[in-house]
């Protein structure tokens, strides 16, 4: 707990070089499509959603501290009832998109009041074994397409799903900013994650605030995975609400650094490059699993404050680094 | 009625194995108060080194069963020190760190052993597989039974280690107040050792009934985490003779489910069950965990 030197606003507001080098970067993801072949378009729609994806899974398990470990079902969710949607009830995508995004933040509600009273362990017990429901319920369901999964209308249309994409990494990011890093919503979390007893002494309505993160980490990744289910056109149970989903938020949130805004980004950048990179060398196989649980395990031992943990102490600037470096990388 | 009978008879021969699964993990929750993500692939792995032993030994696999609980207590043993690294320390958030390192640790154990042997299913067969002992109308398959009395016995011996000697008291002390302990003179970070290898031990070893009973997979893993974790939170978290009651129930809800309503709605239910058993009773159906 280090409450003790804390300083008195938990998030500095950026400086004009931080706000100079968003605006840059939103230049640069805008202009994008134009120069680079549709294959690196693909990767980059990806690298998006996976920001997107483990920027929610940060604000319960970064900003709030209870680790869920169901939130692929989430993603899962929404891709399914956006395809059910468009497919039996012909609604348009949008509409569907929505639908996604209030079923999964009003899943994640349900999952919520009973558990989130409790310890952080009963929390990642019951969202892991929601997880594994939520697939077993999609293979068995006739609606869903059972095993074989369901294929959506196709709409093979590159450059809009990678501004579809953009805009809603964007708002994830967005939203996390304003309701997590300048409001006292944020504070109330944050005042949870470092000390709950001392938060609910000082009267935050813990658990109140809790489902109500919860269901805000579990809204994005419904809309995502609708916007997937669209632009991938085929689902199945495996694709779409594979362990592998969880376990990637949670690798790269962890890599990039758990409770800061840019963490999950940098963290989902570095890993689905070489995710893909791997995919390409050596095509399918399992062999990533081995290097995500290595990762995963690395990164807690080691470097627990993850990248941007690394980054913020001025790794690197040549006077600083060593000294900085056998700081943050506890042997 | 007879297939009532013989379902029950059924579930309760499951519960007795799944007892041992349950009862280590809880053990290990009690004492260093983290979730193991990876009990599944203890299993698995225990499984699959059974597996292993019988195709380039021979024997019959219950031999090996000494065997594999050293070896998973060794495996253990080493394993622990990286652990208590996670949890202890200038950390934020221990247990949270904690949490993260064993979920790391299960995805590594199950790639491993999915590049290793890939999806393939095999089983074990030993002298028993096939024969069984019939009452009336009722069949009790000879596998089944020995699972549950290894069941019985392993829980039988665990109680009398943690009630019965010196080192068990230390066990329950630290499960009891971790600090209080350690301020009596109790070396805390030993006895998570000696905590976590009897739990990996004992869950490695089950492994190899468990493959005898049912399909070895490298994928398996995921049923028996959520089998351990339904049996602790209807025991109530750390409260170690809960699990007895708590495997027989999951034991016979098992079987129900998959006789009256059909084995695929087998997860569904037991998330069900869990759920309401958090919503009513959240230190368990005994009232007695932490």
């Amino acid at each position: 707990m280090s409450l003790k030197n804390a300083p008195t606003q938990p998030h500095p507001s950026a400086s004009f070089w931080g706000w100079a080098m968003l605006g840059l970067a939103l230049l640069i993801f805008f202009l994008l499509p134009w120069t680079i072949s549709p294959l690196w378009i693909r990767i980059a729609t990806e690298v998006l959603m996976w920001a997107a994806l483990a920027q929610s899974w940060n604000i319960i398990g970064g900003y709030t501290g209870y680790l869920s470990f169901g939130h692929g079902a989430f993603f899962g969710v929404g891709a399914y009832l956006t395809g059910i949607a468009m497919l039996h009830f012909g609604l348009p995508f949008g509409l569907g998109l929505l639908m996604s995004g209030m079923a999964a933040a009003l899943l994640a509600i349900i999952i919520g009041y009973p558990t989130l009273r409790l310890r952080g362990a009963y929390f990642a017990i019951a969202t892991w074994a929601f997880g594994e429901m939520i697939r077993q319920i999609a293979t068995i369901l006739e609606i869903t397409g059972g095993a074989f999964g369901m294929q959506l209308p196709p709409f093979l249309n590159l450059p809009f799903f990678y501004y579809l994409f953009l805009c809603i990494a964007g708002l994830t990011y967005l939203t996390t900013y304003l309701l997590l890093e300048r409001s006292p919503f944020g504070y109330k979390l944050l005042a949870i994650r470092e000390h709950e007893e001392a938060a609910e002494m000082v009267g935050v309505d813990t658990v109140m605030i809790k489902i109500k993160a919860f269901a805000l980490s579990a809204f994005f990744p419904g809309v995502l995975g609708g916007a997937y289910a669209y632009w991938v056109t085929y689902i199945h149970p495996d694709s779409v609400l594979g362990a592998i989903i969880t376990d990637f938020m949670v690798v790269m949130a962890f890599l990039g650094g758990i409770g800061s805004l840019w963490g999950p980004f940098l963290g989902a950048i570095l890993i689905q490059l070489v995710n893909r990179y791997l995919w390409l060398v050596w095509g399918e196989g399992t062999f990533y699993l081995i290097i995500i649980g290595a990762a995963i395990c690395a990164v807690v031992l080691f470097i627990p404050s993850g990248i941007i943990g690394l980054l913020e102490s001025r790794i690197y600037l040549p006077g600083t680094a060593w000294k900085e470096f056998r700081k943050k990388v506890k042997w | 009625m007879e297939l009532l009978l013989q379902t029950l008879i059924d579930g309760l021969l499951i519960g007795g194995l799944i007892i041992v699964v349950g009862i280590g993990f809880s053990l290990c929750f009690g004492v260093m108060h983290i979730v193991d993500f990876a009990v599944g692939e203890w299993v698995m792995l225990g499984a699959f080194t059974g597996f292993l032993l019988v195709k380039y030994f021979g024997h019959d696999p219950m031999i090996y069963l000494p065997l594999l609980f050293l070896t998973f207590f060794a495996l253990g043993w080493t394993i622990y020190p990286l652990i208590y690294r996670a949890v202890s320390g200038k950390r934020h958030n221990p247990v949270l760190m904690g949490l993260v390192f064993t979920f790391g640790l299960s995805i590594l154990a199950k790639g491993s052993a999915l590049s290793i042997w890939g999806y393939h299913i095999q089983s074990i067969s030993t002298w028993m597989s096939g024969k069984s002992l019939s009452i009336g109308p009722l069949t009790i398959p000879a596998l089944r039974f020995s699972g549950f009395l290894f069941g019985i016995v392993v829980t039988l011996l665990v109680m009398l280690f943690l009630y019965k000697t010196r080192l068990g008291i230390t066990i329950r002390a630290t499960a009891q107040d971790r600090e209080m302990a350690n301020l009596l003179g109790t070396d805390v970070k030993k006895v998570g050792a000696l905590v976590y290898s009897l739990y990996a031990g004992i869950t490695g070893m089950s492994g190899i009934l468990i493959g005898a009973l049912f399909s070895i997979h490298a994928a398996m893993g995921v049923k028996y985490c959520t089998l351990a974790f339904f049996v602790v939170v209807l025991a109530g978290m750390g409260y170690v003779p809960g699990v007895i009651i708590a495997g027989l129930i999951l034991g016979l809800l098992q079987s129900f489910v998959g006789v009256y309503i059909g084995g695929r709605y087998n997860l569904v239910a037991l998330f069900m069950v869990m759920y309401v058993v958090l919503l009513i009773t959240p230190k368990g159906i005994l009232r007695r965990g932490i």
